[in-house]
């Protein structure tokens, strides 16, 4: 553990920093209160100036708005086709994504072999690839293929930008591993294959963890790819799906923001639920504690 | 026989009143044939202004058995790339396009021509200035539903008050009216923000196409024309800088917003909204925004008037601004049904349904429906609703100016208004930031063959 | 795989333990157990970028189906193109000059973070939960979000300057506009969401490190600064890598960011070349010269990371 500062100073010291913590962190997360703020107000209190700080009554409107529950508003923003594309682009992309990653990871992690190095680093740049750079060419050959305004194209896609993520953090958790554990099963007389799914697998599922959320996360916010591949509804996640609240003229901010709390759920839950093993499953390997 | 005649007379007259009465009421069209089982796919842009029509859309799946499905809601710009993609690649399946007159231009290899789909009568009622913009090569490709241009908006209280007009009058020498011409802007504009009067004097939207087509609009209203007849840019002569400096300097002495040049339609009208504009042209569109006292501060206060005549450096060909476009249908050319996309299209542009868009505020297309909503607002509560109207047939009828109709208008705005941002921004001078445009856009238009 | 000796010396103090691994001889297992990732990134990153290649020799556009064809002669052109063009060196330069800034800021307030979370005492977990809020945010939701706060009529940066007197009503700073503010202004929302993760991985270390060499060293009249700048800071090499490694795997998404907050606008100012990337080949639909500019921006990307990974396998001792 850290040091902490001896001394007559101590505890006005530590009373000095707890506080500067507390404002610093309030602040970095002032925009998400704003979000949650601007879903519940009244419409009127959007881009007024002065500005209304705190609203001054709470509305569901806009979530009614949203899913056709306001007989004056025909619903307009497929928020369920929406969370149906994101559910199963971000679900299905994020199961193959760790299976394959993990396959590789421990490959990486335990065994010797030719090219070790280049391959490793090859998936490793594979991510590098920008977003951008990769629609344009997934585009024209998916729509060779049929690809194109598809969710199952859309998490394959999704696949292959998550798997080297996937693979180099269950490398590093692999290696944390106590290597006498892996030779006790050979020991014991487990092939490569039993001793990797009986034994190592099982140890390492806070890792597995932690992969999977970052991958569900990232394709769940993923924008540049989908803005390109999905066509309309059929296809369209979140991301895209924002700007189904931009009209001819205008925006309606409102909106969105409701459908930015929506869309942040997931993450929040991630986040409460794995607090800790996100920090463990992200340093990984780098310290043996 | 005169008894005979008489009846004859009478009843020729109670069919000509049953006629009329019939005709009094806007009639709907397009329903005529059966389409049962048929399956009609509409790509179109969304907003909550546009629900009139899609409540409309279930008359016509009653009448004709059809099934409408929409396929896309997105905003113009979007849409505009969503059609772009989706034809390149053949993904155009549907039979009803959301089109516009300023990017039909762009579509026009990949839609139908409709003058065979359409007959003489059912094209009369149109105005004839936006088909003959809807029309390129002689083919007819889109079929207007409402249309929108910009008249002077100007806060009424500047104008009433006989101080403010007694200063003007010592300051200038001349009498305080709403402006006729940009040079009158100009003066008005800096006199109302330097006395204090107002804290802006003028807005417009600086990015992107909107800005593009505002200096097409100043430009064009000042003699001038972007392209000459061999499509070579001419913008960049001495009108197209005397607008861009005069943009320049209002920004540089803040008679117009220090972020001009990240607003879009939404943030300018903010501005004016707020009661902080003293004059701006504005689309018609946003009036009943305007108008809601809830929502703005400048409701019941201010007054329109017909759109800028631009700089006298144009000397005769000087003219009123006028640059305008028309929302449309259009059916693509790989539609896998045609007619029934023409049937809906009939329906939708017909004088009911028309009718009850324009009640929404849109500025019709359709010379009967003018006549109607303008009988509408004869007893409105307040005459600027009537006005407005007036002022509106005039402008769409007489001043209606679509931009270029060059597939590469849009190509050619992308290049255009970062160098024109650059002139406002004060980062180039006018002459080098237009001339270095003009190259870059000569440059784009020579790739595209205009000149081979 | 080879041995990397040189690496302990130099990056790894005593106190530390590395990991070591021996690794297994396994014939084709590992191969088999690779395959699958292998063969679909070569499937869907590794082809297209292959075919992108080709497009980018030809002078393709979307609206012309027949301009994809290639003939040696036009086979540079696009290429020559972007050379000569100004706004592409532009964008070059501001990318370059975002992704340093950005880089080392996000790190550089991240470590202090984690020195300020280290000492606190009372509420660790909930701090933490606040610490992570960033990361629940998409990046194009940061950049909308940003983009309202900075916008200069209603955003909430200028009226809190207002309601505070800092500056007046008809003083408004365009911070999307302004040069250096609109870069600022970006730069200030993609660190914003960079901060979390780099924060949790510098604190872990920070707390994961050994009390008695701060005991030492304070028996020695270390000042504060010094025992961060001599035993902190060195001692979390590998966990900065870690960071710097993540952050350079994800820097592409401050795409979103800049795209919505201000589109490479105004007068190209912020233009970078993701956003003049989107505009060529999205927008003019010019995918052979989108592919172009494309090619040259991954090859940028992969340098970065490539610099970023070397010193991560430095850091961890593999044998």
């Amino acid at each position: 553990m850290i040091t902490r500062s001896v001394g007559p100073n101590r505890g006005r010291n530590d009373l000095i920093w707890n506080a500067v913590a507390w404002v610093v962190l309030l602040l970095l997360a002032l925009p998400a209160f704003w979000i949650i703020m601007t879903a519940f107000r009244p419409n009127v209190e959007i881009n007024t100036f002065p500005p209304v700080w705190i609203p001054r009554r709470l509305t569901l409107e806009a979530y009614a708005n949203m899913f056709g529950l306001n007989p004056e508003v025909q619903q307009r923003v497929a928020v369920e086709a929406y969370l149906r594309n994101s559910l199963l682009a971000s679900g299905l992309s994020t199961v193959v994504a760790v299976s394959l990653g993990t396959l590789a990871g421990y490959a990486f992690a335990r065994f010797r072999f030719r090219f070790h190095t280049p391959l490793f680093l090859g998936i490793m740049l594979s991510r590098a690839v920008p977003g951008v750079a990769l629609s344009l060419p997934l585009f024209l050959l998916f729509n060779r293929v049929g690809l194109v305004n598809n969710v199952l194209g859309l998490a394959l896609v999704y696949v292959a930008v998550n798997i080297p993520f996937t693979a180099w953090l269950m490398d590093g958790f692999f290696r944390q591993i106590p290597k006498e554990l892996t030779e006790s099963a050979y020991i014991d007389g487990c092939g490569h294959w039993s001793a990797f799914w009986r034994i190592e697998l099982p140890l390492s599922l806070p890792g597995l963890a932690t992969a999977a959320i970052f991958a569900f996360l990232a394709a769940w916010n993923e924008f540049q790819i989908v803005s390109v591949l999905a066509r309309n509804n059929a296809a369209k996640t979140f991301p895209p799906g924002l700007f189904a609240f931009t009209e001819q003229f205008t925006v309606d901010w409102r909106g969105m923001a409701a459908m930015s709390v929506i869309m942040m759920a997931p993450a929040v839950i991630f986040v409460i639920l794995v607090q800790r093993n996100l920090v463990s499953g992200l340093t990984f390997g780098a310290v043996k504690g | 026989m005169l008894r005979k005649l008489c009846l004859i007379v009478l009843a020729l007259a109670l069919i000509s009143v049953f006629a009329v009465s019939a005709q009094d009421e806007p009639q709907y069209a397009g329903l005529d044939q059966d389409l049962s089982g048929i399956t009609i796919k509409m790509a179109n842009i969304g907003g909550g202004q546009y629900e009139a029509m899609y409540e409309s859309i279930s008359i016509f799946e009653e009448a004709t058995g059809a099934t409408v499905e929409i396929v896309a809601l997105l905003d113009g710009f979007s849409m505009d790339q969503k059609l772009k993609v989706d034809f390149a690649t053949g993904a155009a399946d549907y039979d009803v396009a959301w089109d516009h007159t300023s990017f039909v231009a762009q579509y026009t290899p990949f839609l139908l021509p409709l003058q065979d789909y359409f007959s003489d009568d059912e094209l009369a009622p149109f105005s004839p200035a936006i088909l003959d913009a809807a029309t390129i090569d002689g083919n007819l490709y889109l079929i207007p539903r409402h249309a929108d241009i910009s008249p002077i908006h100007y806060r009424a209280d500047l104008y009433s008050d006989e101080a403010i007009a007694a200063a003007y009058m010592d300051a200038t020498g001349e009498a305080l009216t709403p402006p006729t011409n940009l040079e009158q802007i100009d003066r008005q504009a800096r006199f109302f923000v330097e006395n204090g009067h107002s804290t802006l004097g003028y807005t417009l939207a600086g990015k992107e196409e909107a800005l593009t087509g505002r200096f097409y609009e100043m430009h064009f209203a000042s003699g001038g024309s972007l392209f000459d007849e061999n499509y070579e840019p001419t913008f960049n002569d001495e009108i197209g800088v005397a607008v861009a400096e005069l943009l320049a300097g209002w920004y540089a002495d803040g008679i117009i917003p220090s972020d001009t040049t990240s607003l879009l339609w939404d943030g300018v009208a903010q501005y004016f909204c707020n009661n902080d504009v003293a004059i701006k042209l504005e689309w018609y569109g946003w009036y009943a925004y305007f108008q809601d006292a809830d929502s703005c501060a400048v409701a019941g206060n201010f007054g329109l008037a017909r759109g800028f005549t631009g700089l006298s450096i144009g000397g005769d060909a000087v003219r009123p601004s006028g640059w305008a476009g028309a929302h449309a249908f259009s059916v693509p050319a790989t539609a896998p049904n045609p007619e029934a996309g023409v049937q809906l299209i009939k329906f939708l542009a017909s004088e009911r349904v028309a009718y009850e868009e324009a009640a929404l505020g849109f500025l019709p297309t359709r010379g009967d429906v003018w006549d109607r909503v303008i009988a509408d607002a004869s007893g409105a509560e307040n005459p600027l609703d009537r006005e407005r109207l007036e002022l509106a047939r005039i402008q769409v009828g007489e001043d209606f100016k679509t931009p270029p109709l060059i597939a590469e208008w849009i190509p050619f705005s992308n290049i255009f208004y970062p160098h024109l941002q650059a002139v406002i921004l004060g980062d180039v001078s006018a002459q080098d930031g237009l001339d270095a445009a003009a190259a870059e856009t000569r440059e784009m238009m020579a790739d595209a063959g205009y000149y081979d | 795989m080879a041995t990397d000796s040189n690496a302990p010396t130099d990056k790894a103090p005593a106190q530390t333990r590395f990991i070591e691994v021996s690794r297994i001889e396994a014939g084709f297992f590992p191969f088999a157990m690779i395959s699958p990732a292998v063969i679909l990134i070569l499937l869907v990153v590794g082809f297209p970028l292959l075919y992108s290649l080709y497009v980018s020799f030809t002078p393709y556009e979307l609206l012309k189906p027949n301009s994809l064809n290639f003939t040696t002669a036009r086979a540079l052109r696009n290429y020559q193109k972007l050379l000569n063009d100004e706004v592409f060196w532009r964008s070059l330069w501001n990318t370059i000059v975002f992704l340093a800034v950005t880089v080392n800021l996000s790190y550089a307030l991240s470590m202090a973070l984690s020195q300020l979370l280290a000492r606190v005492t009372a509420g660790q977990s909930l701090l933490r939960t606040l610490l992570m809020v960033p990361m629940m945010f998409a990046p194009i939701l940061v950049g909308m979000q940003f983009r309202w706060f900075f916008n200069a009529n209603v955003g909430l940066v200028n009226n809190f300057l207002i309601s505070v007197g800092l500056i007046q009503e008809q003083g408004q700073i365009a911070w999307l506009v302004d040069v250096p503010l609109g870069m600022i202004s970006i730069m200030i929302a993609s660190i914003w969401m960079n901060i979390p993760v780099l924060t949790i991985i510098l604190l872990a270390g920070t707390l994961s490190l050994p009390a008695e060499t701060f005991e030492a060293a304070e028996v020695d009249g270390a000042s504060g600064w010094q025992k961060f700048r001599f035993i902190t800071f060195p001692l979390l090499a590998p966990f900065s890598y870690i960071a710097l490694t993540i952050m350079s795997l994800d820097i592409a998404r401050a795409f979103d960011i800049v795209r919505i907050m201000t589109d490479g606008g105004p007068a190209r100012r912020t233009e970078m070349l993701w956003t003049y990337i989107t505009r060529l080949a999205i927008e003019d639909t010019k995918f052979g010269l989108g592919s172009a500019m494309s090619w040259i921006t991954v090859s940028l990307s992969v340098l970065f990371t490539l610099y970023f990974f070397r010193q991560l396998v430095k850091a961890r001792i593999v044998r």
